[in-house]
C-alpha cells in the first residue's frame, strides 16, 4: 500500500465565538494516497468543511488549531511559514468550492484568470499559459474553450462555471484536488456529469481527490474510501462498498436508513434521527451521538468512545462496536 | 370525484423591457399547462431550475399574472379578483427559504398568528394561539419569543409549516420544502406534513428537484422542461416505466447511494437551454437521445396515454415499457 | 423574555458604550434646549456693556462677549436655535424622503422615472451655491434655513428609501404576505415601513450634526440666523472678531458644536446595530 500523499493527524480545531469556542474538530485523523477518492460525509454542522478547510491551510480568521498536524508528503506543512503554505496551495493542493462563483473574480474575463492562475510557472510565455488554459477548458468537457474564455464568470451558466473551475483546480496539475460540495449547487443532470468529469480526470491525472458533500449519492458513485463525521469527529472509516453495504456505527446506519433514495418500496413516513447535535461549544464528555443512539448505555455517555479497528482500512469510534 | 384545483392550458409571458407600456417584448414562461389536482391528493411538480415550478406554484396562488389559460379553485376563477381573499383564506405557500419568508424584523409569535390579523379574525389570546400553532408543528412555546435569524434550519421549516396552517387551508403548494436541510431533519418535516395531511385533510402540491423525495411523498408527479409539462402520471408507474425521454434521463441521472450501482455511461449531456434561446420545436430536442427531425420542426403536444398518464412527446406512443432504446435503431 | 421589540432595542443600545455616551450627550443638548429659560443663568441677549470681554469666573461661568452678554447663557439658548434648526429640517426632509422614496419604489415605473430624474436634477445642484441663491432671493432666516436643508436632503434619503423598498419588493416574505391575502396598505405599513425605516433614522441622525453646522456656518457668514439671536455660528463669529482680546470666546462656542456632533453620530452607529436583529448585542 503506497504511503498518504496527504494525511491528518489528531486534528483538533475550535472556533473563537462570543462568549467561547466551538470544538469544530476533535482529534480527526484521515489519510487519502495517491490516485485514490476518499470522500467525508456528514451532516450540516458535523465539521466536514472545516477539515476540508484546514487540508488546505484556509481555515478562517477565528479558526485556532489547538493539536495536530497536516501532512503533504510526509512534510508537517502546519510548521511551515506563511510563505511556503501559501506556494502549497494552488500548485500542491488545490480546492474546488460549492459555488463555483467564489473561484472567479467577477470582474477578469476566465481567460485572464486562468491565466493568471499560472503565476507560479515563471520562463513561459503568456501565450503557451493561455494555450494550456484553453486545452484544459476542452479537458473538462467545455465545447468552446475559446467562447468560455472570453466570457466574465457570471455569463457563464451554473454548469459551465463549475467545470471552469475545475479546470482552474487543475491547472497546475495539484497532487490532491479537494472538492467542498463540488455539486451540491447544481441540477440533477448537471451533478451525474460534473461526477463523471471528476471520475475520468481522476483516472487520467491519478491525483488524490478528497470529496466533501453530504449527498450519500455522490459518494457512492465516485469515492474509494469514506469517511463519515459526527460533530467534529470521524466516527467511521470504510472502504465504500463496505460502508454502504455493512455500516457500523449506530450514527452511520442511522444516516443511511434515512436517505430516501436508498428506500426501494414508496413510503409515506421516512425513518428520521431524533434530538440534535450536542452543543459543541461544550461538547460531551462521552459518546457525542450517545443521546441519539438506540444502543447507547450508561457507559457511551460518560466515557469517550474507543476507535475500534475493524479490518483493513476499516474502523468506528463506539463503545458498541464488535471488531 | 370533482378537482380540488383545475389548471387549463395556462400560459404565463413575463413583459421585457418597454417604457410607457410602448414596443413591449414578450419572454415565454410557462405555456399549455394542463393539470389538476383532487382533494386529499399529494402532486409532486418536478424539474430543474429554469423549467418554470416556482412561477407556476406562483401562477396558481395568483401571485403571478397569467397570460393564457385558466386556474379554477374549489370551482372559482383565479381571474376574478373578488374570489380572491377567499381563495388566499384556503391556501397556503411555504417556501424553499423558509427564513427569509419570515419577515425579519417579527418574532415567531407574531407571523404564525398573523394570518388572523390579516383577515380579521379575531382571536381571544395572541400568545396561546401561538403556542397552540407551535405545539402542532413540535415546537416549544418559547420559541414565539425567538426572530427569525435565530431559528435553526429545521426550525423555520417549522415555523413555515405552522404559519401555512394557521388558517385550516385545504390546498397547501410548497416550493422544495426540504431544500439546504439535513437528510435527518429532511424526514422529519416531511413525517410532519403527511402526518398534518392525514389530521386535516390537505392537499398538497410540492415543488422539487429531488426525485427521492417525491417517490415517497407523491400520488401523482408532473415533469416540467423549459415551461412545458412533459410527462404526467401516477408516481408509481411513472418511476415504474417513464416514458419522456427527459423523465427516462432524470431518473437515471439521480446518483445511486450504492457503490455497486454505479453508472458508466450518462444518461443526459449537457444543460437545459436558456428561455431567451427556446429550441424550435420539442424543447427537449437539443439533449434528446432520440430526436429525429420532427422533433426540431413541430412542438410536439401532450399525448394521453389513459390511465392518467400524458406525456408530449412525438414518439409517446413507441416509447414502450422497455425504456429507451427500441428507438435508437 | 419580553416581546417588546422595542424596548429591547434600547437595551442593546444601552449594551453599547459608545451608543450610550451618544444618547447621552444628544439628552444633554435636547434637555438644554428645552428647559432654556431654567438653566441660562441670564438673559442671552440683555447687553451689559460694563461687564465686556469678561473671562470665565464664578459669576460668568463661560465668560461674557464683546457686548457683555453671558457666555453661557448665549450658548444654551444657541442649542435651542441650533437643534430646532437641525431637528426641525432633517425631520421634514426624512419624512418627505420616506413617502417620495416608497411611491418611486412601489409606484408604476413611469411615476419612478420621473421621480428618479428629479432627485437626481436636484442633487447635481451644488449645495452652498444653492443655497446661498435661495438665501438671496427669499432672505437670510430660519425658515429660509430650513427649506434648504429640506431641498437639498430630500434626494438623499429618497434615493435610500427607492433601493431599500426596490430590494425587499420582491424579498420572500413580502411574496409571502401577498399569498396570504394582506392588503397593500398593511405590506407597506407593517412590512416594509419597518425594515426601511431603519437605515434612515440612522442616516438623519449622521445627518443632524451636519445641519448644525451648515447653521453655525451660514450664521458665521452673516447670512443664517440673524442676530441678536443666539445661535453657535453668531457666537463663532463674534470670537473670532476678538479673538486676540477674548481668545475663550472661541473655544466655548467651539466646544458644544464638537460634542453635539459626536453625540449625534454616536448616536446613529449605535442605533445602526441596535436596531437590526441580527446585530444586536447581548442577545441569547
Amino acid at each position: 500500500m503506497s504511503e498518504p500523499v496527504l494525511s491528518v493527524e489528531n486534528l483538533s480545531l475550535r472556533y473563537r465565538v462570543p462568549g467561547g469556542t466551538v470544538a469544530a474538530l476533535r482529534s480527526v485523523s484521515i489519510a487519502v494516497r495517491q490516485g485514490e477518492v476518499l470522500g467525508i460525509a456528514g451532516e450540516s454542522g458535523c465539521g466536514k468543511s472545516t477539515l476540508a478547510a484546514a487540508m488546505i491551510d484556509l481555515t478562517g480568521a477565528n479558526a485556532e488549531i489547538t493539536s495536530g498536524t497536516v501532512r503533504l508528503r510526509g512534510q508537517d506543512i502546519l510548521s511551515l511559514s506563511r510563505d511556503s503554505r501559501r506556494r502549497l496551495r494552488g500548485r500542491e493542493i488545490a480546492m474546488v468550492f460549492q459555488d463555483p462563483m467564489t473561484a472567479f473574480s467577477p470582474v477578469l474575463t476566465v481567460g485572464e484568470q486562468l491565466v493568471d492562475f499560472q503565476f507560479n510557472i515563471n520562463d513561459v510565455p503568456r501565450r503557451e499559459k493561455w494555450i494550456r488554459a484553453q486545452h484544459m477548458l476542452a479537458r473538462v468537457g467545455l465545447t468552446d474553450p475559446d467562447l468560455a474564455m472570453s466570457r466574465f464568470p457570471h455569463e457563464l451558466s451554473g454548469g459551465m462555471r463549475q467545470r471552469a473551475a475545475i479546470a482552474a483546480a487543475l491547472l497546475m496539475r495539484p497532487a490532491v484536488l479537494i472538492a467542498d460540495e463540488p455539486t451540491t449547487a447544481l441540477d440533477v443532470t448537471m451533478e451525474a456529469q460534473i461526477v463523471h468529469l471528476l471520475r475520468e480526470l481522476q483516472a487520467d491525472y491519478r491525483c488524490a481527490i478528497v470529496i466533501v458533500t453530504h449527498h450519500l449519492g455522490v459518494i457512492a458513485e465516485l469515492c474509494d474510501r469514506v469517511a463519515v463525521m459526527y460533530a467534529g469527529e470521524v466516527v467511521e472509516e470504510a472502504p465504500v462498498d463496505v460502508l454502504y453495504h455493512d455500516p457500523r456505527h449506530p450514527y452511520t446506519r442511522a444516516l443511511l436508513a434515512c436517505d430516501p433514495a436508498l428506500i426501494e418500496e414508496a413510503t409515506g413516513r421516512l425513518p428520521a434521527i431524533g434530538g440534535r447535535l450536542p452543543d459543541l461549544a461544550h461538547p460531551p464528555p462521552g459518546c457525542a451521538f450517545a443521546e441519539r443512539c438506540r444502543l447507547s448505555t450508561e457507559r457511551c455517555r460518560i466515557v469517550p468512545p474507543p476507535r475500534v479497528a475493524l479490518g483493513p482500512d476499516r474502523s468506528a469510534l463506539c463503545h458498541e462496536v464488535a471488531p | 370525484m370533482t378537482a380540488l384545483l383545475t389548471i387549463d392550458d395556462l400560459g404565463v409571458d413575463l413583459a421585457l423591457g418597454g417604457w410607457f407600456g410602448a414596443a413591449r417584448r414578450s419572454l415565454n414562461i410557462l405555456a399549455g399547462v394542463t393539470l389538476d389536482l383532487k382533494p386529499g391528493e399529494t402532486l409532486g411538480l418536478v424539474g430543474e431550475s429554469g423549467s418554470g415550478k416556482t412561477t407556476l406554484a406562483r401562477a396558481v396562488l395568483g401571485l403571478q399574472q397569467i397570460t393564457g389559460g385558466s386556474v379554477r379553485f374549489e370551482g372559482s376563477d383565479l381571474a376574478r379578483p373578488a374570489d380572491f381573499r377567499a381563495i388566499r383564506r384556503r391556501t397556503a405557500l411555504m417556501f424553499q427559504d423558509a427564513t427569509a419568508s419570515l419577515s425579519p424584523r417579527m418574532t415567531v409569535g407574531e407571523a404564525v398568528t398573523e394570518p388572523f390579523a390579516i383577515h380579521r379574525i379575531a382571536i381571544r389570546n395572541h400568545h396561546e394561539k401561538a403556542a397552540e400553532l407551535l405545539a402542532e408543528v413540535g415546537l416549544p412555546p418559547e420559541m414565539a419569543a425567538r426572530y427569525p435569524h435565530e431559528l435553526s434550519g429545521g426550525q423555520a421549516r417549522r415555523v413555515g409549516v405552522a404559519r401555512a396552517l394557521a388558517l385550516k387551508p385545504v390546498l397547501v403548494i410548497a416550493d422544495e420544502p426540504t431544500a439546504g436541510l439535513d437528510v435527518s431533519v429532511q424526514a422529519e418535516i416531511l413525517n410532519l406534513m403527511s402526518d398534518l395531511k392525514a389530521r386535516h385533510g390537505l392537499s398538497y402540491m410540492i415543488i422539487t428537484h429531488n426525485l427521492a423525495l417525491v417517490r415517497h411523498v407523491a400520488d401523482r408527479i408532473a415533469v416540467l422542461y423549459l415551461g412545458r409539462l412533459v410527462e404526467t402520471g401516477p408516481t408509481r408507474a411513472i418511476f415504474a416505466a417513464p416514458r419522456h425521454p427527459y423523465t427516462q434521463s432524470l431518473i437515471a441521472a439521480e446518483p445511486k447511494p450504492d457503490p455497486r450501482k454505479r453508472r458508466t455511461d450518462l444518461a443526459i449531456r449537457g444543460e437545459i437551454p436558456s428561455i431567451l434561446r427556446r429550441p424550435v420545436g420539442c424543447e427537449f430536442n437539443t439533449r434528446c437521445p432520440l430526436a429525429q427531425d420532427i422533433c426540431r420542426a413541430e412542438p410536439p403536444a401532450l399525448n394521453d396515454l389513459g390511465q392518467g398518464r400524458a406525456v408530449r412527446c412525438h414518439f409517446a406512443k413507441d416509447i414502450t415499457e422497455g425504456g429507451r432504446h427500441e428507438l435508437e435503431h | 423574555m419580553s416581546s417588546g421589540g422595542r424596548f429591547r432595542a434600547l437595551r442593546a443600545l444601552l449594551a453599547d458604550p459608545m451608543g450610550t455616551l451618544g444618547l447621552g450627550l444628544v439628552l444633554l443638548f435636547v434637555a438644554m434646549a428645552l428647559f432654556a429659560p431654567w438653566v441660562a443663568p441670564a438673559d442671552p441677549i440683555k447687553l451689559n456693556v460694563v461687564e465686556k470681554f469678561q473671562p470665565p469666573s464664578l459669576a460668568h461661568f463661560a465668560g461674557t462677549d464683546h457686548l457683555g452678554r453671558d457666555l453661557l447663557s448665549r450658548i444654551v439658548f444657541g442649542a435651542r436655535t441650533a437643534l430646532s434648526i437641525a431637528l426641525t429640517s432633517v425631520g421634514l426632509a426624512g419624512l418627505g424622503g420616506l413617502i417620495l422614496g416608497m411611491i418611486a419604489g412601489i409606484g408604476p415605473r413611469w411615476l419612478d422615472a420621473v421621480l428618479v430624474l428629479m432627485f437626481d436634477s436636484m442633487s447635481s445642484l451644488p449645495m452652498i451655491m444653492f443655497a446661498l441663491a435661495v438665501i438671496t432671493i427669499v432672505g437670510p432666516g430660519t425658515g429660509t434655513l430650513i427649506l434648504v436643508v429640506v431641498l437639498v436632503s430630500i434626494p438623499a434619503y429618497a434615493r435610500l428609501i427607492r433601493a431599500q423598498t426596490l430590494g425587499l419588493a420582491g424579498a420572500d416574505f413580502i411574496v409571502a404576505e401577498r399569498a396570504m391575502g394582506a392588503s397593500s396598505a398593511r405590506i407597506l405599513f407593517r412590512h416594509l415601513l419597518p425594515n426601511v425605516v431603519g437605515p434612515l433614522v440612522i442616516l438623519l441622525s449622521m445627518d443632524v450634526p451636519v445641519v448644525i453646522m451648515l447653521e453655525a456656518g451660514l450664521s458665521y457668514l452673516n447670512l443664517g440666523v440673524r442676530p441678536p439671536t443666539p445661535s453657535w455660528g453668531n457666537i463663532l463669529y463674534d470670537g473670532y472678531t476678538s479673538i486676540r482680546s477674548a481668545p475663550y470666546m472661541v473655544l466655548v462656542a467651539g466646544l458644544p458644536l464638537v460634542l453635539s456632533t459626536l453625540g449625534f453620530t454616536f448616536l446613529g452607529e449605535g442605533l445602526r446595530d441596535a436596531l437590526d436583529p441580527k446585530l444586536r448585542r447581548g442577545e441569547p
